[in-house]
């Protein structure tokens, strides 16, 4: 029944072995399988083949994101659902786009992002055994989170591009409206969390950031100590989005992605009603405990 | 489509008052409505019109389960299924039942009263959608933002297996067996988390707990501390499962019926691999820290 959740994200780095070494030693993500100019991570308790795609460019930024749907027939129907707004479909046989991959389509969306639906990615099992597993494994390395969370990109008209994603499904759990109504930010699920893709007001393809689970507030502390430890410049936090309600790290890879560290949040039914920030409170919305939002933040994106 | 997560649990107990005392001043939840019978509740996060119902009897017990499901089509379809499995459905219609619409009820194998309902009325939980600040402040005991489980006994337990997933839906994360490959306990889901519903191995229509989710593991902490400041009998806890991660505590409400806090677990796609558990470390399936189980915990129950 349609899309699950965030999948995998495909990211362009200029410097293929330095941003290796963070995903794998800082961030502690597992290499499943390299190419000479791609690198296949996951994060410890995902069981699909690969969650974040490292790719060797001379820029950094986001290649593509994928989501996760439940059946086969669901990419078909995403094929009619795109071809009737007018934009064209590809699609992939099982592990033509990378090892272990599943059969997929991939379109644009009206932001400007390579947007991927996959089914049936190669399940290569988390670090735990099926049986009588222990609660987590004992031979992580770095802030290692148990998986991805979810995207944030940029997008000229986020109001166009909201519509565009609850025409698959998402549902809108918060948005800020600036004063004349229009969208600056605004939040969506699959999940019954919070948010499985966001969108603010910047440019077309642009990235500001993609974020990986923590269990909660202490992993968040954690991770703050690990990421100084290793002198990885911290954008904002740890701190608390009034937004999700999550608690929060930003800090870019090597390469200048941003990336976040995230937890808390909320359960969402898919009948919740949205939850409207107004353009003043935007400070809050986005840092709760500072109530204001550096210029970092809404200038810098990759 | 179908269930996508635990409504509300309804409960008999002999004195409503104290029980009635206990669940908003220790637990925390909202008093919605109640009468001279009953008394409906909710938790602050919940925007449903209530999450547990407190009937007036003269012995402790549960009254039914229900179970929320994502569409109106839903009922008819499940109750076609119900039926066809061989057992009675009874349909509720909309005002036999306070704070929702129509419903459908049945038996189960494990002999409890299920009920299926996706019309319920909305109350909003306690922030509001404009601007809301990421936590009430103030609000007594424990407080937890939602209900997020339950479990039952059956003496039968791979029966009511099979009825919960082919009839309902449910998928199985985890199963504990027996030297004989029998299920002593089976760990069901439907909201992509560990467990919304688990059926252990003991009498037919008995009730062995329900369970409040908790942010994290301080707040575990803290649930503790008023739990023991209450002078509440804890039965087993602050500790972890193997069984689902979670961290948590079982507790005695004032006429003996199990509660739990509960935090932590994983996220479940519909294509998980069931965990299995073996008898010979069912202690550490239970109690990871322990690694044994408290006779109590698989004797008493409600």
């Amino acid at each position: 029944m349609g899309i699950l959740r965030l999948s995998h994200v495909e990211v362009r780095v200029p410097d293929l072995e330095l941003a290796t070494a963070y995903y794998t030693e800082v961030l502690g993500l597992i290499e499943t399988a390299r190419e000479p100019d791609r690198v296949f991570l996951k994060c410890w308790d995902e069981h699909q083949h690969h969650s974040v795609i490292l790719r060797f460019a001379p820029t950094y930024g986001l290649e593509h994101m994928g989501f996760k749907v439940e059946h086969e027939d669901d990419l078909a129907a995403a094929e009619s659902l795109v071809e009737s707004m007018g934009s064209t479909v590809k699609r992939f046989s099982p592990g033509e786009l990378a090892p272990g991959h599943g059969a997929a389509v991939r379109f644009d969306t009206p932001s400007g992002h390579v947007m991927e639906l996959v089914f049936g990615m190669q399940q290569v099992g988390n670090m735990l055994p099926r049986m009588n597993p222990a609660p987590r494994p004992q031979s992580l390395v770095g802030i290692a989170p148990p998986r991805v969370d979810h995207v944030f990109l940029t997008a000229e008209d986020v109001d166009e591009s909201t519509e565009f994603f609850q025409r698959f499904g998402f549902h809108l759990t918060e948005q800020i409206l600036a004063r004349d109504g229009h969208q600056l930010a605004t939040f969506l699920e699959r999940s019954h969390t919070p948010h499985d893709i966001a969108f603010v007001t910047g440019p077309n393809g642009g990235l500001h950031h993609f974020a990986f689970w923590l269990d909660d507030w202490n992993e968040v502390r954690t991770a703050a100590d690990t990421l100084a430890y290793h002198g990885v410049p911290i954008d904002v936090g740890p701190t608390r989005h009034g937004v999700t309600r999550g608690y929060t790290i930003y800090f870019f890879d090597p390469v200048g992605n941003r990336n976040e560290v995230f937890t808390g949040g909320y359960w969402v039914d898919p009948d919740f009603e949205t939850i409207t920030w107004t353009e003043e409170q935007m400070g809050r919305a986005i840092f709760y405990y500072e109530g204001q939002v550096n210029d970092r933040f809404f200038t810098v994106h990759s | 489509m179908g269930i996508f997560r635990l409504a509300h649990v309804d409960l008999r107990v002999p004195d409503l008052d104290l029980a009635t005392a206990y669940y908003t001043e220790v637990i925390g939840m909202q008093l919605v409505e109640g009468d001279e019978e009953s008394a409906y509740l909710k938790c602050w996060d919940e925007a449903d019109h209530h999450s547990l119902r407190l009937r007036y009897a003269s012995r402790n017990g549960l009254d039914l389960m229900s179970f929320k499901v994502e569409a109106e089509d839903d009922l008819a379809q499940l109750e076609r299924r119900v039926e066809t499995y061989g057992y009675a459905v009874r349909r509720v219609s909309k005002g036999e039942q306070v704070g929702q619409g129509e419903s459908i009820r049945f038996e189960t194998p494990s002999g409890q009263l299920m009920e299926l309902v996706h019309d319920v009325e909305k109350v909003g939980g306690l922030l509001g959608k404009l601007n809301p600040s990421p936590m009430p402040v103030g609000l007594p005991g424990i407080a937890p933002p939602r209900m997020d489980h339950m479990l039952v006994t059956a003496e039968e337990v791979g029966e009511a297996c099979r009825f919960y997933m082919d009839v309902l839906g449910f998928r199985l994360t985890e199963q504990l067996l027996d030297g004989n490959g029998h299920q002593l306990g089976v760990w069901l889901e439907r909201s992509g988390t560990p467990h919304d519903l688990a059926v252990v191995v003991g009498p037919n229509g008995g009730f062995h707990h329900m369970a409040y989710w908790l942010d994290d593991w301080d707040h575990v902490r803290k649930a503790a501390d008023i739990l023991a400041y209450n002078g509440i009998e804890l039965d087993a806890g602050p500790t972890r499962h193997g069984i689902t991660r979670g961290n948590t505590i079982y507790f005695f409400d004032p006429l003996g019926i199990r509660n739990e806090v509960f935090t932590g677990g994983y996220a479940v796609d519909p294509d998980f691999p069931t965990i299995t558990w073996t008898e010979d470390q069912f202690g550490r399936g239970l109690f990871y820290w322990e690694g044994e189980i408290n006779t109590r915990f698989l004797r008493t129950h409600t």
